[in-house]
């Protein structure tokens, strides 16, 4: 079998990188005027720099290639800092759906971040802002997520927020949104749409429920 | 209101959206009015979804994870494959005449704000399929 | 298990593992749970969520074990090694520079069983297998099944899926229920310790034409597989392909790959052009 050879000089492979300090100038350029190659390299480097977070942020706004907003993404939340959270934060309220959602995705993937700050997002003036953060909730311990999501079903007028709310509840609502939850299907004037996925979410919430106390889980 | 005739058009609807409780929603209306539905979580699932099955129609929301869905629409639009040309109605929280643009110029074929009355998405559909309303 | 008590295990099940289930695997994923229940004794379906959700004993772990069946064997899903040497192969040779070998990554290789039959099978499938050299690194972040790997016993149930032709071909008996591979594909085959989610690691293997990583992201949290598929984007050739286990997909991951259909399975490519959103 001479034709699968084994590597030639094999470098240890977890040999740690003789890793010097980045040279962020040099990255920053690279970053804004960098071809797509130079631009993405320069993001995953920075990504180990947390005083670089608002470098990476403010790269977003023009960059169009899809992968060097991810990678920019996955650094602002592998670095995870509050002022990362706060910067993409920010971005929820960007004209552009794929800014937001990226966002969205990266804020997803820093949990412990997300407490302190949900609270007044669900209140922010902005309806798209609310509802975008209704869907962050989810990150949150079920019991938190519930009491949180009940809160915005209670004061929200916009159906469209609480059908986001709903959706969060379907999945991890505890049994005290229950009635939470009748309430909002009850409304005067309620769309089609909030009735039905009232009524699914309280279905799912007792079928996870009903008999939970059974085997003192 | 009248009820629409139920036509086994077996026309195939792919649905777009990460909010569970809308898709089950509308595979519901959709499949009581004849059409076969199919489910995506995001713009990324559904490309994976349209390398396998044809689709007559697909319903896109526009926020979701991973690829969103106007990101979505541009790819779709640039594909060689037959796909490229799949009719695709949006539909969206946003009402803003601004996001209606943004949809039509990333190749959305028409616009519906949510929340959907049943009739409306259904007739919609009906008529994105070439299905008698 | 009824219908709401499907959909909203399916819910968790995606977020925390990125593991879709349609409604066509009900049955299978009844049956997983169900197994889970008398392992752990839980009496009723919500009692059983409860724990699931809360991570009881590490309970998503051995739940998606129940599902990976997490024991490699040998020509364990055949269907992507056919369609490495189908087509995957075919793709990375058309254009590329003469006496640069093929180059295949087995990550997570566990105790080896993985990188052995991506051999086993190119020797014995591919019919181009003496027109190219190719290279095979397998590699994991347990020194330990790194250490197994190299040195090749396996027992009566990695070979499960072999014939005895090839039972004979590439292993030596040692006892009534063991067997060592050869020492021609044990030389072959460049075993290392690496961890997906560090990127200073990962680079130093180099780039690849394609790259297997089955059955490890699953058990990631959010954050880390990102990261990894980001490594795993950078050691790949611009065109390179990338192959997951069953239950996984890159769509609930990351966007930085397309992905193609072959007759015989779904993979993932990096385009060989940057791309605009
Ligand atoms: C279920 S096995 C998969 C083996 C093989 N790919 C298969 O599908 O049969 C998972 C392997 O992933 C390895 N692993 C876990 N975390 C890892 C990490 N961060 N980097 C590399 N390997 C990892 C474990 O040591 C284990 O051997």
């Amino acid at each position: 079998m001479p034709l699968i050879r084994p590597k030639a000089a094999g470098a240890p492979a977890s040999s740690p990188d003789p890793r010097t300090a980045p040279d962020v100038a040099a990255l920053k350029a690279a970053l804004q005027h960098g071809t797509p190659d130079a631009r993405r390299a320069a993001a995953r480097a920075l990504a180990g720099v947390p005083e670089a977070a608002g470098l990476l942020a403010a790269a977003l706004a023009g960059e169009e290639d899809i992968r060097v907003r991810e990678a920019i993404f996955t650094g602002l939340a592998g670095l995870g800092t509050g002022e990362c959270a706060d910067l993409l934060l920010a971005l929820l309220r960007s004209p552009d759906a794929g800014l937001r959602g990226g966002a969205l995705d990266a804020l997803a993937a820093m949990p412990a971040r997300l407490p302190a700050r949900l609270p007044a997002l669900l209140r922010d003036d902005d309806p798209d802002v609310r509802l975008l953060a209704c869907g962050l909730a989810r990150v949150l311990a079920s019991d938190e997520a519930t009491a949180l999501m009940c809160a915005v079903l209670e004061r929200e007028a916009e159906p469209n927020v609480c059908a986001a709310a709903v959706d969060v509840l379907a999945e991890l609502g505890e049994p005290q949104a229950l009635p939470v939850l009748a309430r909002c299907a009850a409304r005067p004037g309620a769309p089609a749409f909030l009735v039905f996925a009232t009524g699914i979410a309280m279905r799912r919430i007792r079928a996870a429920s009903d008999r939970a106390g059974e085997a003192g889980a | 209101m009248a009820e629409a005739e139920p036509i086994r058009s077996g026309r195939r609807v792919l649905v777009i959206d990460d909010a569970s409780l809308v898709r089950l929603y509308y595979r519901q209306l959709l499949e009581d009015d004849g059409f076969v539905v199919e489910e995506a979580l995001n713009g990324l699932e559904a490309l994976e979804a349209l390398l396998v099955g044809p689709f007559d129609l697909l319903i896109v929301d526009v926020n979701m994870p991973r690829m969103d869905g106007l990101t979505f629409l541009r790819t779709l639009r640039r594909l060689t494959s037959a796909a490229a040309a799949i009719p695709a109605l949006v539909t969206s929280t946003e009402a803003a005449a601004q996001d209606r643009e943004a949809a039509r110029a990333a190749g959305a074929n028409f616009y519906l704000v949510k929340p959907l009355e049943p009739e409306v998405l259904t007739l919609h559909a009906r008529l994105m399929c070439g299905v008698p309303a | 298990m009824n219908e709401d008590e499907f959909r909203r295990l399916c819910d968790f099940i995606y977020r925390r593992t990125g593991m879709v289930f349609t409604e066509a695997r009900r049955y299978y994923v009844e049956r997983r749970v169900t197994e889970r229940r008398s392992a752990t004794n839980t009496a009723s379906f919500a009692a059983y969520f409860a724990r699931l959700r809360r991570d009881l004993d590490g309970e998503v772990e051995q739940f998606i074990n129940a599902f990976t069946v997490n024991e490699t064997y040998f020509f364990r899903e055949e269907h992507q090694l056919r369609c490495l040497s189908g087509d995957l192969l075919a793709r990375r040779i058309e254009a590329r520079p003469a006496g640069r070998p093929l180059r295949i990554w087995s990550v997570p290789c566990s105790t080896g069983e993985e990188p052995y039959s991506i051999a086993i099978w190119l020797l014995e499938n591919w019919p181009m297998v003496d027109a190219f050299e190719i290279e095979i690194v397998g590699s994991d972040i347990d020194t330990r099944v790194i250490e197994a790997a190299r040195a090749g016993h396996f027992g009566r149930r990695a070979l499960m899926r072999l014939s005895e032709p090839l039972i004979a071909k590439y292993f030596e008996p040692e006892g009534p229920e063991s067997w060592r591979i050869i020492a021609e594909l044990r030389n072959s085959i460049d075993f290392t310790t690496v961890n997906l989610v560090d990127a200073a690691g990962m680079r130093a293997h180099g780039v690849f034409d394609v790259i297997f990583c089955r059955n490890v992201l699953i058990y990631f949290d959010d954050a880390s597989r990102r990261i990894a598929a980001e490594n795993l984007y950078d050691n790949l050739m611009p065109g390179g392909f990338l192959c997951l286990g069953h239950s996984e997909s890159m769509s609930r991951i990351s966007p930085l790959f397309d992905v193609c259909r072959y007759a015989d399975a779904i993979v993932y490519q990096r385009p060989r052009e940057p791309r605009h959103g």
